[in-house]
């Protein structure tokens, strides 16, 4: 391309093809992140447990704030599921416009960010869930899952939706890079 | 009908632009892959000295009683187990990564070292992230303990395990913070031909 002449009116449609097609699956694994980010907020945020048995002092009752790295998942998954829904209008931008460079680079160094976002929330909430599910013998740290099954299995399951983000996220990166390159 | 001719790019534009999109000096890019390297060693050490704190990290302490001894080490939780290893892991990968970051030095306009070094890094900037992640949680614990599910905070015994599975958090956080950056430099200096 260095060296050839083009004659002003003539559009090429030679980089408009190649980058469309990565820029709807773009769109299409944006919104499946931003959907699987909210399903998993609010799963762990409506975890609420209380056990059938009380003495008069004490109310047996788990909820995902007891333990401040759940709390960080569902705020870290709500930020994440946000800038999403955010993000859906500069990748129809790039489905549009597919030779625009300079700002897929600013959705890269903005997902880059998030990515670590999520990665960190769902990590944090899952090493807890492991202690949860099998305790520690050498830090005397109780299984809590023996008592509260409910509270275990859906703080259990709301890390899938996570995981799932954290999937879509690396994939996103990487189209956006090769759709860079390809311009 | 007038025609661009784009051949003579050896005559400056303005402000020294020669190939259209490149934004500023000629040379910037070089510029970037140095920086690129450099970042690179730093977080070598970063994720190799977390990985190495958190593996030397045992304590026993002084008292013990007929049948128990009172002993934490790093390898009685498995979050710090997978702590280790992932740390390891992305250390090794930003050693075997120094060759591209010195081919893109060389060659500062080809895409295909930088491209991928970017999906590389992308993979285990989620690894270390998780890995720090996840033994930030459990060292929080240790800190802190959790009234409500009884678990006690270990730290009060144990203050030089804790000192080193803190600072190894950090270190991996100190890497995860550096890889983000490379990637973003990379995708800024990454060759394409459009002007937006």
């Amino acid at each position: 391309m260095k060296g050839s002449s083009m004659e002003v009116g003539e559009v090429s449609k030679k980089g408009a093809s190649p980058t469309r097609g990565l820029s709807i699956m773009d769109f299409v694994l944006r919104i499946l992140a931003a959907v699987a980010t909210l399903g998993a907020a609010l799963a762990m945020a409506t975890t609420n447990e209380t056990l059938p048995f009380a003495t008069q002092f004490i109310k047996f009752r788990a909820e995902f704030d007891d333990l401040p790295s759940l709390l960080f998942f569902v705020t870290g998954n709500s930020v994440v599921s946000g800038y999403l829904v955010l993000s859906l209008v500069l990748s129809v931008f790039h489905i549009v416009r597919s030779t625009a460079a300079k700002s897929r680079i600013l959705l890269v160094a903005f997902d880059t960010v998030m990515l670590g976002l999520v990665t960190a929330s769902a990590s944090a909430a899952t090493s807890i869930v492991y202690i949860a599910h099998h305790g520690n013998a050498g830090a005397n740290w109780f299984a809590i899952c023996q008592q509260y099954n409910n509270f275990c299995e859906r703080i259990s399951g709301s890390l899938i939706g996570s995981y799932i983000a954290v999937a879509i996220f690396t994939i996103l990166i990487i189209l956006s890079v090769v759709a860079i390159s390809r311009n | 009908m007038s025609t661009i001719d784009v051949s003579e790019s050896s005559k400056n534009i303005g402000n020294g632009r020669k190939v259209p999109g490149a934004p500023l000096r000629p040379g910037w890019k070089k510029g970037v892959a140095i920086m690129d390297f450099i970042l690179r060693l730093g977080a070598i050490a970063a994720s190799l000295g977390a990985a190495a704190s958190m593996a030397t990290s045992d304590q026993t302490l002084p008292f013990f009683t007929q049948f128990f001894q009172f002993e934490a080490s790093y390898d009685s939780f498995s979050t710090f187990q997978f702590f280790v290893i992932a740390m390891a892991f992305v250390g090794g990968y930003l050693v075997l990564s120094i060759p591209f970051s010195i081919v893109t030095i060389i060659r500062p306009h080809a895409a295909g070292p930088r491209l991928f070094l970017i999906i590389l890094d992308t993979v285990f900037l989620t690894l270390s992230t998780s890995s720090g992640a996840a033994a930030a949680a459990i060292v929080y614990l240790a800190h802190n303990g959790n009234q409500d599910s009884n678990w006690l905070a270990i730290c009060n015994q144990f203050g030089d395990f804790c000192q080193q599975i803190s600072g190894a958090v950090v270190a991996s956080l100190v890497a995860v913070l550096l890889l983000v950056v490379l990637i973003v430099m990379s995708a800024v200096a990454l060759p394409h031909n459009s002007y937006l």
